[in-house]
């Protein structure tokens, strides 16, 4: 019956390729790995380089984190302690993360034909990328059928197939 | 006012490039714009008190930049106090002027906390803010004896949190051609992390190590292709392999190349450097070979060369310049030279300026500017900022600002020779990139801030 051998291949095809959008969303968060200044980020990123000085308890009366101020530990000779401005404490005190100051600064709305830095990125590229062996990094001219993955040859694939490979990439 | 001191701050994500006017003319001092805590000494080191650190594993960094932009402020300010005082730069900030570099297209509402920081905290009496890229021309970079330095120049600015392309005209940036790709060194070192780890050794979390390893090892291929095949070679007769032997902090050794031949005891511990060398640069070049979705450094200058005037263009073509410390990269120029001659018009000269230190040379342009009389008349003083609050600084400075768009004022740009100027920039052009400073002061605009 060969009508019926087409749906059973499809099926077998999409399970075994990934979807485009997974892979993307792979990409993406490896990108955003590669941004990180420390590979273990403590949970309280600013915290942890204090904790083992401080003395603990230091909680103020509403409930919220102490707020740990780095600046305010250091003196230095020559420079006056001094009481810093409302602006300035506010900046030290309060960080914002990038995203965030994006979307404050308001630059999305300015009108198109002013640049700013969403957008000057670089135009998207004309070749595509050049796969190369995620193992020993040779080209890669296979593809892992879970991952997707670039390897070489059947040795990297062994090795990709036992540290490396995600099976299903979320 | 009589003429005060003045500071130049190179205020890279990387490094901090600092010194006085006159006394450290040539050779700032480069500090490390981190707050770093060593497990090793237990001890926590502000920008330069890094110099004391002994053992430089499993660093543990808090950059105050996030992708490039200033958004620690607390750690910055930590790091700046420690600049100002008697232990690197011994200055009066409240007797200085300052001259602050801010990145690219920098957030508006950050540049408040630049002018807030500048005159509530640190008091000085003027300061003014611009671009790395927009000191250069008062620099060295495109002197050529007996030539005057070009209108044209075209900068390509490398550094730790991404590379900027940068054509500036009759010595300002033309924004609208000003395109980034999101590769910088941090994301370099990052990767060669990753890779070295799943290879040979867990070195995640020794950023500081690799980061040596990095700038030790690494190059930029001239001809990929064959590198990656020499580097599939056997051992024995593969030219691309190299031995880093890895510090060994307690004994107070630091990592080096094994040269052929050497012999190393037995406690050394070796990295091998093989395609790692180039892949890794690579990446400035190809950023779509990790999946990131932006052209090489080549085709982003050929597309940014494309948005300007046509007249103009060639000229850009022969005045590339190159900063910021990827383009200390042996083969960076050589490299790029080839890629950017297949992509620029036959007719047209390539030709790429690289300065003797790339990461010094917007500072030592910075000192060059500070010495000119334009510097005293742009930069911002304290009294303005008092009246105006950040609307002063919007007003003078005469790089990148949010302002909308006033078309009118783009026809009075100053300086611009001939009238060669063609139709389509006059369009295109956002809004105008200079502002001559001297009017509008106090006309019932500022509206905001006043304190």
């Amino acid at each position: 019956m060969p009508p019926r051998r087409q749906p059973q291949r499809q099926t077998q095809a999409a399970s075994s390729y990934l979807d485009p959008e997974v892979i993307a969303k792979r990409t993406k968060r490896h990108l955003d790995e590669l941004e990180k200044s420390n590979y273990a980020e403590p949970s309280n990123a600013l915290a942890g380089l204090e904790e083992d000085e401080d003395t603990p308890g230091g909680r103020s009366v509403k409930g919220k984190a102490r707020q740990v101020v780095i600046s305010d530990k250091c003196e230095w000779p020559g420079m006056p302690k001094k009481k810093s401005s409302h602006n300035v404490r506010t900046a030290v005190l309060y960080k914002k993360n990038l995203d965030k100051l994006v979307e404050d600064s308001g630059i999305a709305t300015l009108p198109p034909e002013v640049p700013t830095y969403l957008r000057a990125a670089a135009p998207p590229p004309r070749e595509p990328p050049r796969l190369t062996c995620s193992v020993c990094g040779y080209w890669g001219k296979y593809k892992c059928r879970k991952c997707a993955m670039p390897y070489c040859d059947l040795n990297c694939e062994g090795v990709h197939n036992e540290t490396r490979c995600e099976r299903r990439v979320v | 006012m009589k003429p005060s001191t003045v500071i130049i701050l190179d205020n890279g994500a990387s490094t901090i490039k600092a010194g006085v006017v006159g006394v450290h003319n040539a050779q700032p001092r480069v500090i490390t714009n981190a707050i770093v805590r060593s497990k090793g000494d237990k001890a926590t080191y502000i920008g330069h008190e890094l110099e004391k650190c002994r053992d430089y594993s499993s660093l543990h960094y808090r950059l105050p930049f996030e992708k490039g932009y200033l958004t620690d402020w607390d750690a910055e300010k930590a790091i700046w106090d420690g600049l100002f005082s008697q232990e690197v730069l011994a200055v009066h900030t409240a007797e200085s002027s300052l001259l602050i570099t801010e990145p690219y297209f920098n957030l508006p509402n950050l540049q408040n906390v630049y002018d807030q920081f500048v005159f509530e905290e640190y008091d000085f009496q003027s300061y003014y803010r611009c671009a790395p890229a927009s000191l250069i021309p008062h620099g060295e970079l495109y002197a050529i004896t007996g030539l005057p330095t070009p209108e044209c120049m075209f900068l390509i600015d490398s550094g730790f949190s991404f590379t900027h392309v940068v054509p500036i005209l009759d010595g300002a940036i033309v924004w609208n051609a000003v395109k980034r790709i999101d590769v910088g060194g941090k994301l370099l070192t990052n990767h060669l992390k990753e890779l070295a780890s799943f290879r040979q050794w867990n070195m995640m979390n020794e950023t500081h190590i690799v980061n040596d390893i990095k700038e030790t090892c690494c190059y930029v291929s001239t001809d990929f292709r064959q590198d990656m095949e020499a580097s599939h070679l056997s051992p024995m007769d593969n030219p691309i392999v190299q031995e880093y032997v890895l510090p060994d902090f307690s004994a107070n050794r630091p990592g080096r190349v094994r040269r052929s031949g050497e012999a190393l005891d037995e406690q050394s511990q070796v990295m091998y450097m093989n395609n790692e060398r180039f892949t890794v640069p690579e990446i400035i070049f190809r950023p779509n070979d990790i999946g990131l979705e932006q052209s090489g450094i080549a085709s982003t200058v050929a597309h940014s060369i494309g948005l300007l005037p046509e007249d103009l263009q060639g000229m850009f073509w022969a005045n590339i310049g190159l900063i910021g410390g990827n383009a200390k990269f042996p083969g960076f120029r050589e490299r790029l030279e080839s890629e950017l001659r297949a992509l620029a018009p036959v007719d047209c000269t390539v030709s790429i300026h690289s300065p003797k230190d790339p990461i010094l040379e917007a500072y030592r342009s910075g000192v060059a500017f500070a010495k000119k009389p334009a510097f005293t008349q742009q930069a911002v003083t304290r009294a303005e900022y008092l009246e105006m609050g950040n609307n002063a600084s919007r007003r003078k400075f005469r790089d990148w600002k949010p302002a909308p768009v006033d078309t009118n004022k783009g026809a009075e740009q100053p300086s611009r020779k001939g009238p060669a100027r063609p139709q389509r920039m006059d369009r295109e052009e956002s809004p105008p990139l200079t502002r001559q400073p001297s009017k509008g002061k106090g006309k019932g605009r500022a509206t905001t801030a006043r304190r």
